[in-house]
């Protein structure tokens, strides 16, 4: 007898108890299929965070200044970060991989206009700004090098802001809007940076307002540059051009008591991968359970087959049947029906990943090697557990097994 | 040509083994149509069991076509029966989800046979013991006659050297089981060697020698004359 007939007898065999077979590949399609399904939400959740740390925001790093003394005369000590100007932007912007560098400020200031008040936030920008953010313009102008050097009283709304603040009808562009009790003269209207399902949620948002990152320092106190991001040529060497600028940064500004550093985004995903590796032992070990009950329950309808197959087993031992070939045989049936079970675990994960990614917010990815490892380790359960019920079958003494009633 | 020589079997060792068969010598040629006799207890299934290699003797020395099986192992003793023996039982033992022909066919299957030529041996022989129209039925469709017919072509489909038929009648009615004596008598005639076993001195009339064991030992070995 061939592999092929084999199996057709061992499937044919599974067929006719159907109701039994399916019970017993139950722990064997949970398990499977659990793994399967949290290793596809894990990666899926994760590749989601990787496009949200890398691709957003286009592929900028921030730049922060980070103390290195902490004590002075054994009392806590705050350092000033140093102070950074445009120049040292201009040099930043000389290494390697450096596409562009954003300083900037801000300022929380409370808005008054037409009788209506929101308190929103202000940031300082400079024309490099506008090369480096695709905003979209709207109404009237940009701010530009002029603003800048010239501390013009001038500002750009939003077009939340706008919505807000001023009737449809009513001309933003040249209005004089009041901050802090201060006039600001408005010179254009950009498309909000907030995604539309957000802008008009209670409380989330009153709008954003963009001034010449001078004029900020001058009206509110701040650095002239307080927040820098890098803008990388090459997104996936983002975090090493962040060290690089980081470096230069330092070396420009001198500070012995600190040092510029990037923020390390593959950190963020190293956290996330520990933590999800964590989950994924522990949902493996309970699948890891569910697979060895499983397999206990493979074993046990097994042995009643055998019991059940007595004669049959008997005879075919009568009309020549070694007990090599017996025990194929139950072995295969053992390892087709675990098999079996595995495929229905995947086909059962795949059909909840793909209802889970209606819901969930980003799409699970099932994984080919968490598949083969599935039906591989299905299949193994069948042999392990198959070994003990056919060497049964095996052994059986063809004149008891006639005999048998 | 079966030769038995001094042939023990006992079960069971030391205090509590039970001698079955106490030196039993017999020859049985070529051919022959054979009936083994004996009430219960008397060692004939033991007997049967030795010569189709389903057991192995204790003492004494088998050799089936002038070569000794005693050295057989256990692998050995399976392929002797797929290749020289043809079982006959009185249950049938039809695998009941097989239909005739597969169950006709699975000796083949154990000899390595193709596909092609076990299904041609299978109808062959289902055609000659008169069910060429049941092939495809399976045995809880066929009636007892027609069951122990398909065992026949089963134990005949690897040109076995011999038919042993323990009771093949036992389990039919006297008129079905004329036809199945018919049919192993016409196998007898065409050179099969066939032996039955049986208690029916009816049935073992069919055939051409008695042998009756007693106690595990031969107490008659006569030719029937008719």
């Amino acid at each position: 007898m061939n592999i092929r007939e084999s199996f057709a007898l061992a499937l044919s065999s599974i067929w006719n108890h159907k109701i039994r077979s399916i019970l017993t590949m139950l722990g064997i399609i949970i398990g499977v299929s659990a793994v399967i399904i949290v290793v596809a939400i894990g990666d899926g959740a994760r590749q989601q965070m990787a496009d949200d740390l890398f691709s957003t925001d286009e592929n900028a790093i921030p730049l922060y200044f980070e103390q290195t003394t902490y004590e002075e005369n054994g009392e806590m000590m705050w350092v000033e970060p140093p102070a950074v100007t445009a120049e040292h932007l201009d040099t930043v912007n000389e290494v390697p991989g450096v596409k562009y560098v954003l300083g900037t400020n801000s300022g929380w200031g409370t808005m008054n206009h037409n009788e209506h008040t929101a308190d929103m936030e202000i940031i300082g920008v400079d024309n490099q700004y506008f090369i480096a953010k695709d905003l979209t313009l709207l109404e009237g102008r940009r701010l530009n090098t002029r603003d800048t050097d010239s501390y013009s009283r001038v500002a750009m709304i939003d077009s939340l802001t706008r919505e807000n603040m001023f009737a449809p009808d009513e001309e933003a562009v040249g209005a004089i809007i009041d901050i802090n009790n201060n006039p600001y003269k408005v010179v254009g209207v950009y498309e909000s940076t907030l995604p539309p399902e957000f802008r008009h949620m209670e409380g989330f948002s009153n709008g954003q307002m963009l001034m010449p990152r001078t004029l900020i320092s001058m009206m509110f106190g701040s650095p002239e540059i307080d927040t820098i991001n890098i803008i990388a040529d090459q997104p996936d060497y983002l975090t090493e051009t962040g060290f690089a600028a980081a470096e230069k940064l330092t070396e420009l500004t001198g500070s012995d008591e600190g040092m510029y550093v990037a923020e390390d985004m593959s950190a963020y995903v190293e956290e996330f991968d520990s933590f999800y590796l964590t989950i994924t032992l522990f949902i493996s070990s309970i699948a890891g359970i569910s697979l060895f009950v499983g397999g206990i329950g493979v074993m046990n309808i097994m042995l009643v087959s055998v019991t059940e197959r007595t004669r049959e087993i008997g005879l075919r031992k009568a009309l020549g049947a070694t007990r090599g070939q017996i025990l194929r045989q139950f072995l295969i049936e053992s390892v087709t029906l675990t098999s079996l079970g595995g495929l229905i675990g995947i086909g059962f994960a795949a059909l909840v990943t793909a209802v889970a990614a209606v819901f969930l917010p980003f799409s699970p990815i099932i994984n080919p090697v968490v598949v083969i490892v599935g039906i591989l380790f299905s299949s193994m359960i069948g042999i392990v557990f198959g070994i003990l019920p056919a060497n049964k079958a095996s052994k059986l003494s063809p004149i008891d097994a006639l005999r048998y009633e | 040509m079966i030769r038995l020589s001094q042939i023990t079997k006992t079960y069971g060792s030391g205090s509590v083994s039970v001698p079955v068969l106490r030196g039993l010598d017999l020859e049985i040629r070529d051919g022959e149509f054979v009936a083994i006799m004996g009430p219960s207890g008397s060692g004939k299934s033991t007997l049967m069991n030795i010569i189709g290699f389903l057991d192995k003797q204790t003492g004494g020395t088998y050799s089936l076509n002038g070569e000794d099986v005693k050295q057989a192992n256990e692998k050995q003793l399976a392929g002797l029966r797929n290749k020289h023996i043809g079982f006959v039982f009185q249950q049938f033992f039809l695998l009941p989800r097989l239909n005739a022909q597969k169950n006709v066919e699975t000796p083949l299957l154990y000899a390595g046979v193709s596909k092609k030529e076990r299904s041609e041996r299978a109808l062959g022989l289902l055609e000659k013991v008169g069910l060429k129209d049941r092939t495809g039925h399976l045995p809880s469709e066929l009636s007892g006659g027609q069951k122990q017919r398909v065992a026949i072509a089963r134990a005949l489909v690897n040109h076995p050297t011999v038919i042993l038929a323990d009771e093949p009648t036992g389990a039919l009615d006297s008129r079905t089981g004329a036809q199945i004596m018919d049919l192993l008598t016409e196998l007898n005639r065409e050179g099969k060697t066939v032996i039955i076993v049986t208690h029916e001195e009816e049935i073992a009339a069919w055939t051409d020698r008695i042998i009756v064991l007693r106690d595990g030992l031969i107490v008659d070995d006569r030719q029937v004359t008719s």
